[in-house]
């Protein structure tokens, strides 16, 4: 499987992305599944433009992003996938996007969200869908940059 | 005289320290401001902070006045933020990559901030960066 890392992160490109994931996994591709940028030529661009060269970025909404990640899991092509919320990542799941594990890499605070994890907070909806990804059959972990080790959701998770 | 503003935008207290540095090279730097971004700003949070450096479009006095972004890591928040800042706005420049030699080139540029300054700052920059054999080698032939 060349998915080699399906990350949830609300900044999707950023320093620990370019300048760490992509060097650690050899990545030579970016998918981002965010309805929002695909929505947004705007977005699309200023996305583009944070990769380093060489590394092309494709932005996708849900459905397009589903049909284009269960293609690229079967070509040997390193492939990091991004998205900004856990909803995003249970939909490509239900869709058939074969994803083992999924890092959860940066989710900030902000009124109605607990603290899970060192920088990493979480609100009443993404601990039910972080659950339901579990159920199948996708690991959920918390790790923030490659050097870290990876941290069980599951061990987080009071269940409350 | 420099006629535009100089942002010197990065990760923690990279911008803060490349400006102290500067001035220790270059002494005292006018209309030039640092904005770091720490653990915990948000993308937005950051934005304001950018804005409030860059300035408003329409200062009396000082209208469309251009401003240079220097940000330190290309993909990174502080250079994703600044340059969707600088995409909406035609007198923003933002560069990615800022060293030392660029910041004190920047710094010390006269007149304004035009096509042949942005390519002169980008050459500077690469210029500057070398390995002392493979550099001493091209030197001599």
């Amino acid at each position: 499987m060349s998915l080699c890392l399906v990350r949830i992160d609300d900044r999707l490109i950023h320093g620990q992305v370019v300048a760490v994931w992509l060097r650690a996994l050899g990545a030579q591709r970016i998918v981002i599944v965010d309805d929002a940028s695909a929505r947004d030529e705007f977005l699309r661009e200023v996305l583009t433009l944070a990769a380093p060269q060489g590394v092309p970025v494709e932005v996708h909404d849900v459905a397009s992003g589903a049909v284009r990640c269960i293609e690229l899991a079967t070509t040997p092509e390193p492939v990091i996938v991004l998205a900004r919320s856990p909803r995003t990542i249970l939909a490509l799941r239900q869709a058939g996007v074969p994803i083992e594990v999924v890092d959860v890499g940066g989710m900030g605070g902000g009124p109605g969200r607990k603290r899970l994890h060192k920088t990493i907070s979480i609100s009443p909806d993404e601990l039910r869908e972080l659950r339901e990804l579990e159920q199948l059959g996708t690991r959920v972990e918390i790790q923030i940059v490659a050097d870290d080790r990876p941290i069980p959701f599951r061990s987080l998770d009071s269940g409350n | 005289m420099r006629a535009f503003r100089i942002v010197i935008a990065g990760h923690g207290t990279f911008p803060a320290a490349l400006l102290g540095t500067a001035e220790l090279i270059c002494g005292p730097i006018a209309d030039i401001a640092a904005v770091g971004l720490a653990p915990t700003d948000s993308p937005d949070r950051y934005a304001e902070d950018l804005r409030t450096a860059i300035g408003r479009d329409h200062v009396p006095g000082r209208a469309g006045l251009r401003v240079l972004v220097l940000s330190d890591l290309l993909g990174g928040t502080p250079f994703n933020v600044a340059s969707a800042i600088a995409r909406r706005s035609p007198r923003i420049v933002c560069l990615a990559g800022v060293n030392l030699a660029m910041a004190v080139e920047a710094a010390l540029a006269d007149g304004d901030l035009d096509d042949a300054l942005v390519e002169h700052l980008l050459e500077v920059g690469r210029s500057g960066i070398v390995e002392t054999e493979r550099h001493r080698a091209r030197r001599a032939s």
